[in-house]
């Protein structure tokens, strides 16, 4: 298809280049017909090399090329482009037996012919970028869509809610307080997951609030073998980002980390905000023999697919397990 | 008294099976695990009469437990999940508790066990490898001095039968097992795992390639340079895979 294209435009070139050659240099003393004839060869030399002009502004982007610079590069190129066309022209009238054309005013109209091919170049690429620009915006946003409605769907495991109101049931019989204290906390998680669920943006803040909650209910759960560790500094906490973002990846931590080794660990969140970009990391430990868990691969493709979508693609998401400790690193740029 | 053994990696889980079963006058706890292996090593101990088993445990699952014990206990399993029944009855567990669950359902589920006690014991059905809706995961072995190894099945490079058992090999660990390989090709992902001769399970990933030996007769070179013979129909199952 590229190619096709290119064939067009060089076609239209050689095309222009003869009908205004011919109609500059036409005498009445010579045939119409022969001038054709001669042009046509210098012609396409132009067209083939207007065409290839293309590189040149590829390497040269309107928008962060000096304009110095710009005018150096494609008016040295024009002039060499309409030499080699004067050059040509002289050439093929010679071997047709005719008499050498003015070299002046052929000159110029190569180089204006040059020059507008570079001009037409540029609207193309700009075109072209709009229309990328255009598509790629799209496709974000489908994937954010998707993203969200995935989030939605999993947003909190339903084992979790099970075996919570289980441990609320343990506890009513031995540690009526703590019974209550442990329902009034699922209950707040839940609420404030609702409402925050609901919203484009929330600060880290508030998505480590919620963090903090869910923790709170597992070490009820999980006990000793839970531990935590939250550091986040105030840049970090005051950054706007997508509600929801850490939570399934400490649940995963959680579910899939401190559940599967038997003396437990710390889970580790960390997020600071340097040279404005948000880094947050999570690690935990992993038996790494448990059973390849399904849900943990999706849970954490989710997270990538959704940091993607919200940032349009500038997030870095990473994942990675080594020597039986799990790491999750998310780099969002402000 | 019912001996029992109640096995949760969540002290409240366990704490709330010991409370409701305090009620019961003829039931006498004699031992509560954290995780599978004490599970495994505590039924060896104890020889109890039923066993309160959560499935999703660290180190092995209820399941896995289940696969090394030399006796079979009546087993009543209780967990948050409920995706796990068709296994639980495939294992001949005797109940299966839905967490959270009410002091009644408990009580019902002792009634039956106290049913079940006035059988014969040899009527209590061997527990053990179980039929498996999703290929295994991973194995697990019970070495002769008890210890228990766990070889997720990613790791393993070929299984080789040796006599009446088999000796899986993965990396620089060989691990022997009493079992029979066709036994274990069931259990494992036909897709993954090829009996490529009588006496060997491959795992397919490992293949480097397969050359001519003989007349009608191959062998997989596997990309630590190991050689090991490939029948005619081993060839031609690995030809529809690959």
């Amino acid at each position: 298809m590229k190619i096709k294209a290119a064939l067009y435009a060089i076609g239209a070139v050689t095309f222009a280049a003869i009908v205004s050659s011919v109609l500059l240099l036409s005498k009445s003393n010579v045939a119409l017909s022969s001038v054709v004839v001669a042009s046509i060869a210098p012609s396409l030399l132009l067209g083939f090399i207007a065409v290839a002009s293309r590189f040149l502004c590829r390497v040269l982007p309107i928008r962060s090329t000096a304009d110095t610079q710009l005018i150096a590069a494609h008016g040295g190129s024009a002039a060499v482009a309409s030499g080699l066309w004067t050059g040509a022209w002289i050439a093929s009238s010679g071997a047709l037996g005719q008499a050498p054309p003015d070299p002046t005013p052929l000159f110029v109209l190569g180089l204006m012919l040059y020059i507008a091919c570079v001009v037409v170049q540029y609207l193309v690429i700009e075109v072209e970028a709009a229309r990328e620009a255009e598509a790629a915006a799209l496709r974000y946003q489908v994937l954010a869509r998707e993203a969200e409605l995935r989030a939605f769907k999993a947003q909190v495991d339903p084992h979790f809610l099970f075996n919570s109101l289980n441990a609320v049931a343990s506890l009513c019989g031995t540690r009526p307080n703590d019974a209550r204290e442990m329902a009034l906390r699922l209950a707040e998680f839940f609420r404030i997951m609702l409402r925050i669920g609901a919203l484009e943006r929330i600060t880290l803040g508030e998505e480590i609030d919620l963090v903090t909650r869910y923790l709170a209910i597992e070490k009820v759960r999980f006990g000793d073998r839970l531990r935590t560790h939250i550091s986040v500094d105030d840049g970090a906490a005051s950054c706007l980002v997508p509600p929801l973002l850490l939570q399934p990846l400490v649940e995963n931590a959680v579910r899939h980390g401190i559940a599967s080794v038997v003396e437990g660990g710390t889970i580790d969140v960390n997020a600071h905000l340097t040279d404005g970009t948000l880094r947050i990391s999570i690690d935990n430990p992993a038996d790494p023999d448990r059973a390849d868990s399904h849900g943990e691969g999706i849970g954490l493709q989710n997270a990538a697919g959704r940091l993607s979508a919200v940032s349009d693609g500038r997030a870095r998401f990473h994942a990675a397990e080594d020597e039986g400790r799990f790491h999750v690193e998310i780099e969002l740029p402000r | 008294m019912i001996r029992t053994i109640i096995v949760d990696d969540e002290p409240p889980a366990r704490d709330i099976l010991r409370e409701y079963l305090s009620a019961n006058d003829d039931v006498e706890i004699v031992a509560e695990c954290a995780n599978g292996f004490e599970a495994v090593k505590a039924v060896a101990e104890h020889d109890p009469d039923l066993l309160l088993l959560d499935i999703q445990m660290p180190k092995l699952d209820g399941f896995e437990v289940l696969s090394l014990l030399d006796r079979s206990p009546m087993v009543v399993f209780v967990t948050a999940h409920d995706e796990y029944a068709v296994r639980a009855f495939e294992v001949n567990a005797l109940d299966y508790l839905l967490k959270p669950f009410s002091e009644d359902r408990l009580r019902a589920v002792m009634q039956k066990v106290r049913q079940q006690l006035l059988r014969p014991r040899a009527a209590a059905a061997p527990l053990g490898e179980a039929l498996r809706h999703k290929p295994l995961q991973r194995i697990v072995v019970k070495g002769d001095d008890g210890a228990i190894q766990v070889v997720p099945v990613s790791r393993i490079d070929y299984i080789e039968a040796a006599d009446d058992a088999i000796v899986i090999v993965a990396g620089p660990t060989k691990v022997r097992k009493q079992q029979a390989i066709g036994d274990l090709a069931a259990q494992l992902d036909a897709t993954r795992f090829v009996r490529i001769h009588r006496s060997y399970l491959l795992n397919i990933d490992r293949i480097d390639k397969i050359e001519m030996y003989a007349k009608d007769s191959r062998v997989a070179i596997l990309r630590d340079g190991t050689k090991l013979p490939v029948s005619r129909s081993g060839y031609a199952t690995l030809r529809e895979l690959l």
